[in-house]
């Protein structure tokens, strides 16, 4: 100690170290940005640390099954040792006396803390508005350094004394910085916290009527309202209570005011969708406000409280413009509204029935249009279809953009849909039509055609298909027209792609489960397996060097998947077929005993190759159905048939053979004679003959009146006679007839006073 | 790690010029470093002297990488948990392991005030009143009724030893 050199006070001496520790707090806490050298900090240290030395130490160690209490606590500073108050060796009374100076020294400090705190605070009160903000601020800035720096120089009686008191309990010490802190709380802060809020009210304001302030004082103040938020159960915890009572709830408060007052007066000059705007700029600005320089915590109750002045309170005026921008088709305004009412508990309520409601308005609105135009009885599937999508993809994509995919705007669009899907102009008869105008889209999207669309085209357009049926609601009435035209184009070989039809058919499985395609998945096996029952009945007829000249093929379909209905008539195989039809018969039993084969000829065809006139060197090559192949194989041994003959040789019911027989004579194929119709036909070359000879006989009594200009009803008829005598024998009555009838149309007319006279009208 | 040079200067005015995060291992030194800021200036120490600084620096250089402990948890704390290195550090006079003591608490260096503290601890450990004293050279200042009465108060843990 002596060796240092220093101007250290006695540790004993409690004036006298006090007044050298006082003089340094009072340098920090007044002038300390004229620094503080090593040296003087050290001092500041050492003059407390020595005063108070004391060493307290606790063991406790394990040895031989016990637990044991070392404590050693002396103080063992020789200077103080020599003390005669302390008394030499005894622990507790030196515990005792540094307790003692320890409270002392706290004591000092906290009254050394009020005096300069009510200093600042006599100071403050020539302050107001912003300049207090100003001088506040900056005096909290200063006053929190400083005492961080005295926190650390009283660091030892921090470690010791005020650990020993708060351990013991007592709710009334604090460590230096805290003690600090409770001070400007009681000293500084109750007395000029109203003040404070006022300006801070004041400053935010003048920013929301859009000046610049300084914020960076609002922030500081709130971070001073934070730090002396202190938990009196426990000083080392803090708590929000004060930000909370005296910052926050007077804010929120006036920022309430503010916006009742501003919504009302803008609403009652503007339009909602110019509210809109203007409350989606003031929300988001006060979001900013709370982390440009508010305490987080303050975000839900400032927010909450903006969106019921800014929103809540003018819901009917949002509800009420909701429709006309539906009518207007105004996204952004609708998004706006959207962000706006979703703010609120069930603010969007009204609009999800609203946009339900319009939505299937729209639906109704434009099949009822198409209905108009088209044929009512005859609507073309993809005309029903697109009219459908269109007005679907336009709402789906105002609840993805405008109202973000919510679930409830996306509930409100299904219900909508599968409304005007199900019931509308169209299927206004029954709700069936509308699953089988969807299913005979698709037929004509698959079949084989000049207008199929393009792989990738086709994906998307079944893709859209798919969004119909999830709202058709006689899902099997789709089903079991789509399996009819499925079955028809795989049977007739239709179908444009194998790979368009099992994406289908793997949509339809996705939406519906296995069940709803098994049978049209079944229809598909049964193809694979014809086509290699049929390369094996081949490889057997070869192996048999049973050579047929016939090209044979059979689809073996079961019956429970096929919507295929057996024949009303009965059929005769012609006998060229005859025989490899009897082969397969034979293969089949054999493959697959006790299976039953029902021969579906109505939808069988067959190819001919004709002989008997080429138009090329090949030949024509008839594609005909079954039974017409029969009828045409017969003209192989004779020209001609009589109907009788044809149904027997065939066992065709009449109606199936008129409908087979009508085909051929119409592609004249086979010529007929029908007797009835011949006599209808002189009939009409009859009548057709006697006009012609009317004309001739008419022509004839002019040409004869133009020459002669006056003649005897006798002379005249003779002439006629005469004249068309090469062409064929007028008779007297028509040529009467004839002259009557130029009489009406004046070109000759009787001589008057002269009988069965005539004269020519020029 | 990348450190500043600071200088220290003991009670006999010995300058000690050492790396800063050996410095820091002081709570006192690291606090006044944050707070006044680094300069050329010495520090002076006017509580420790050279040999005593020298050996605080050798225990400091050697824990340089150990982690800060926070939150120490007196329960927890035996005297028998001495690494070799600290129990090879502590093999000094009686009177250099006090003034180590004194240092490591004025110096705020919370390890080095354990291992010296745990250092008599064990020196007191399984000795009689009689033996501590003479280890320690003290006299005996009871009177024979305080001493009876301390023999009383510490009966619990009498029993237990023997």
């Amino acid at each position: 100690m002596s060796a240092s050199g220093t101007a250290l006070p006695l540790p004993n001496d409690l004036e006298a170290t006090w007044s050298f520790l006082e003089s340094g707090i009072d340098q920090i806490m007044n002038r300390l940005e004229q620094g503080l050298s090593y040296k003087r900090y050290m001092d500041l240290y050492t003059g407390a640390f020595v005063f108070l030395e004391v060493i307290h130490y606790q063991v406790v160690c394990n040895f031989e099954g016990g637990i044991y209490n070392y404590c050693t606590s002396s103080r063992m500073n020789p200077g103080f040792a020599s003390e005669p108050l302390a008394g030499p060796g005894s622990n507790i009374n030196n515990n005792r006396g540094a307790n003692l100076m320890g409270s002392d020294l706290y004591a000092r400090l906290i009254s050394y803390l009020e005096r300069h705190l009510t200093q600042i605070r006599a100071e403050s009160e020539q302050y107001m508005d912003e300049n207090l903000l100003r001088y506040y601020t900056k005096q909290w800035e200063k006053y929190t350094t400083a005492s961080s720096y005295v926190h650390h120089v009283f660091r030892y009686l921090n470690r010791h004394w005020v650990k020993r008191e708060i351990d013991e309990g007592r709710k009334t010490v604090y460590d230096v910085y805290t003690l600090t802190l409770v001070s400007w709380r009681d000293n500084m802060f109750s007395a000029v916290q109203h003040n404070v809020m006022d300006a801070v009210k004041m400053l935010i304001q003048r920013q929301r009527n859009g000046e610049t302030v300084e914020t960076g004082l609002i922030k500081l103040v709130v971070e001073s309202f934070v730090s002396l938020g202190l938990d009196d159960a426990d000083s080392t915890k803090s708590t929000l209570d004060v930000y909370r009572d005296h910052f926050e709830k007077p804010f929120v408060e006036a920022t309430q005011n503010y916006y009742k007052t501003e919504s009302e007066k803008f609403v009652s000059e503007n339009s909602v969708t110019e509210y809109m705007k203007k409350a989606e700029a003031r929300l988001l600005e006060e979001e900013g406000r709370v982390q440009a320089y508010l305490h987080p915590t303050t975000f839900k109750n400032l927010i909450t409280t903006c969106e019921t002045v800014l929103v809540k309170d003018h819901t009917d005026i949002m509800w009420d413009e909701f429709q006309n921008l539906l009518n207007m088709d105004k996204l952004d305004d609708l998004h706006r509204m959207y962000l706006l009412l979703s703010r609120i508990p069930d603010g969007l309520d009204p609009l999800r029935e609203g946009f339900e409601k319009h939505v299937r308005k729209a639906g109704h609105s434009s099949i009822e249009k198409i209905a108009a135009e088209g044929a009512d009885a005859n609507m073309e599937p993809k005309t029903y279809v697109d009219a459908l999508l269109e007005v679907h993809k336009k709402y789906n994509d105002m609840v993805q953009n405008a109202f973000r995919g919510e679930a409830g705007f996306v509930a409100s669009l299904d219900k909508a849909c599968r409304e005007f899907v199900n019931r509308n102009e169209v299927c206004k008869s029954s709700t069936s039509k509308s699953p089988e105008l969807l299913a005979r889209f698709c037929d004509s999207l698959l079949r084989k055609s000049a207008k199929n669309p393009e792989e990738g085209d086709l994906e998307d357009v079944l893709n859209s298909i798919m969004t119909v049926f999830k709202y058709v609601e006689d899902k099997d009435v789709f089903q079991k027209f789509y399996s009819k035209m499925l079955a028809k184009r795989l049977v007739n070989g239709t179908s444009a792609s194998e790979d368009a039809e099992s994406s289908m058919i793997s949509k339809l499985k996705e939406a519906c489960g296995f069940e709803y395609t098994s049978k049209l998945q079944r229809m598909f096996t049964d193809m694979g397996l014809s086509k290699d029952l049929n390369d094996q009945f081949r490889d057997k007829m070869d192996k048999d060097n049973e050579m047929s000249h016939v090209d044979f093929s059979v689809l073996v379909l079961g019956t429970a998947s096929w919507p295929l209905q057996p024949s009303t008539t009965n059929f005769n195989i012609p006998e060229e077929v005859e025989k490899t039809f009897q082969r397969f018969k034979m293969f089949y039993q054999n493959k697959h005993s006790g299976r039953k084969l029902n021969w579906l000829f109505h939808l069988s065809k067959g190819e001919l190759k004709t002989n008997y006139i080429k138009a090329s060197k090949t030949g024509y090559t008839f594609q005909v159905s079954t039974y017409q192949m029969g009828l045409l194989l017969q003209y192989n041994k004779e020209t001609s048939y009589t109907f009788e003959y044809l149904k027997q040789s065939t066992d065709l019911t009449p109606d199936v053979l008129i409908g087979q027989l009508g085909t051929l004579v119409k592609a004249k194929v086979l010529l007929m004679e029908v007797k009835s119709e011949q006599k209808v036909e002189v009939e009409e070359t009859h009548k057709t003959v006697e006009e012609d000879r009317k004309l001739l006989m008419q022509a004839a009594i002019v040409r004869i009146m133009k020459t002669r200009k006056t003649l005897k009803h006798v002379t005249l008829v003779q002439e006629v006679i005469s004249q068309l005598s090469n062409r064929f024998k007028p008779k007297v009555p028509d040529i009467k007839k004839c002259i009557d009838v130029l009489l009406e149309k004046e070109y000759i007319e009787r001589v008057d006073g002269q009988k069965d006279m005539f004269s020519y009208v020029a | 790690m990348t450190t500043g040079k600071i200088k220290l200067t003991s009670s006999e005015g010995t300058e000690f010029v050492i790396d800063k995060d050996v410095g820091e291992k002081s709570i006192l030194l690291k606090n006044m470093l944050e707070d006044v800021g680094e300069n050329d200036m010495a520090i002076p120490l006017p509580n420790v002297t050279g040999p005593i600084l020298t050996k605080v620096i050798e225990y400091c250089t050697h824990h340089r990488d150990d982690p800060v402990i926070t939150q120490d948890d007196d329960s927890k704390k035996t005297s028998d948990d001495i690494d070799e290195w600290d129990s090879e550090f502590c093999k000094v006079d009686q009177g250099t392991l006090f003034e180590l003591i004194l240092a490591a608490n004025y110096l705020d260096i919370k390890p080095l005030l354990d291992l010296t503290c745990k250092t008599v601890a064990n020196m007191i450990k399984g000795k009689s009143p009689e033996e501590i004293r003479k280890t320690f050279n003290i006299t005996n200042d009871f009177t024979p009724e305080e001493e009876m009465q301390v023999k009383h108060e510490n009966e619990w843990c009498e029993e237990r030893t023997t």
